[in-house]
């Protein structure tokens, strides 16, 4: 006889349950997740489509002196690319670059100088809880070659706003916002003043755990979308469109990403008839070797590289 | 004769006007002028400074951090 007592009110006290759960799993829209910073939503794009591919060889050396400080030794040989009218024109040249580094969580510094007397620095500072500094800068030995950039960047609770302050009279500033647990949409402007060009830019950035959309879209021209899938745990699939409005050029490509124990394999096509592919294999603890190889079959361009980084 | 004798008051008071705010004026852009010669100035200063001391820098804060490396660790390939 209990089993013929009509399921309704068992099922009339659960499903009032269930939405009460949904309720609760409902967005709270004032207890967001931090948004990434405005120049990394397309990171994940990024860091799968465009590896640093090179011509000839590299070796890295990275000694720690302790745990926060370490020295780098690198020596590159290959040729280099000079945009030389009508056509690229490739010299080959050799240079060794020495670097020192210091990881604090307060403080980092990353300096590296080249034989031709180019400093390239980095510095990351935190100066208070939410407010960081960080500065770039290239130096060079001729005049006017020098490049240099200060952020100011501020962190709040479910978005981040960030000043730039660069040589040449560059300002800019961006700010961007978590809108829903998922949804993050940001905006920046930036005025260059030796240049005379200002823009505005809006970018928004939908991620879930299994992918991440994004897209951007700048005064300058630009407008980029981009797709990343993660397919399983050791590979993803990117996508990525990039045109310019302005000179009417387009770009898509589709890459893929596999992480595996002892490789990470990274490849790529692009509508402009260049294949790439990047492989990273560690050999042993501390030693890895690099392949990489692009072939641009329009431009008949090809270039193979290798090298090995020791070190952590 | 009337109309060229009231355009002859007329720029006289232009020109009157003229050299005052031209005074003003003056003095801004003198200060304009200071201030952007000190910042040049200061930036090339800054950026030749920064251009040989940075990597030293660097060197020097790590070497003074916790535990201490000795100079032989520093100058050794190994």
């Amino acid at each position: 006889m209990a089993t013929l007592i009509p399921p309704s009110p068992a099922t009339e006290t659960t499903s009032p349950a269930s939405p009460a759960a949904a309720e609760q799993q409902k967005v709270d829209y004032l207890n967001m997740p931090c948004p990434v910073p405005y120049e990394e939503i397309h990171r994940e794009a990024m860091m799968s489509l465009k590896p640093e591919i090179f011509e000839g060889l590299r070796f890295d050396f990275l000694k720690g002196l302790n745990q926060k400080f370490s020295l780098s030794h690198s020596v590159m040989m290959g040729p280099t690319e000079v945009p030389q009218a009508p056509e690229l024109v490739k010299i080959p040249t050799a240079h060794y670059e020495f670097g020192a580094n210091y990881i604090d969580p307060k403080l980092m510094l990353f300096g590296r100088v080249m034989t031709d007397g180019r400093v390239n620095a980095r510095l990351k500072c935190d100066l208070t809880e939410n407010l960081t500094l960080k500065g770039t800068a290239q130096l060079a030995h001729e005049p006017h070659m020098s490049h240099g950039v200060f952020h100011f960047d501020y962190k709040g609770s479910d978005y981040r706003a960030q000043l730039q302050l660069g040589n040449g009279a560059l300002v800019g500033a961006s700010y961007i916002q978590s809108v829903t647990p998922h949804l993050s949409l940001g905006g920046e402007v930036f005025w260059a003043g030796q240049h005379r060009k200002s823009g505005i830019g809006y970018a928004a950035r939908y991620n879930t755990e299994k992918m991440v959309a994004t897209a951007q879209v700048a005064s300058t021209g630009m407008v980029a979308l981009g797709y990343v899938q993660k397919v399983s745990e050791k590979v993803s699939l990117a996508s990525d469109l990039m045109y310019n409005y302005m000179s009417r050029d387009v770009t898509a490509s589709f890459g893929y990403d596999c992480i595996l124990r002892q490789c990470r394999l990274r490849g790529k096509i692009d509508s402009n008839g260049v294949v790439s592919s990047f492989l990273e294999e560690r050999l042993s603890m501390g030693l890895n070797f690099l392949l990489s190889a692009e072939i641009d079959h329009r431009k008949k361009d090809y270039k193979f590289g290798f090298g090995l980084t020791v070190g952590e | 004769m009337s109309s060229s004798r009231v355009a002859l008051k007329a720029s006289k008071g232009k020109v009157v006007k003229k050299s005052a705010a031209d005074e003003d004026d003056g003095l801004a852009a003198v200060a304009a002028k200071f201030v952007k010669e000190w910042s040049t100035f200061a930036m090339k200063k800054a950026k030749v400074i920064t251009h040989y001391g940075f990597i030293p820098l660097v060197i020097i804060i790590g070497m003074n951090s916790d535990p201490k490396p000795s100079l032989s660790q520093l100058l050794s390939p190994v």
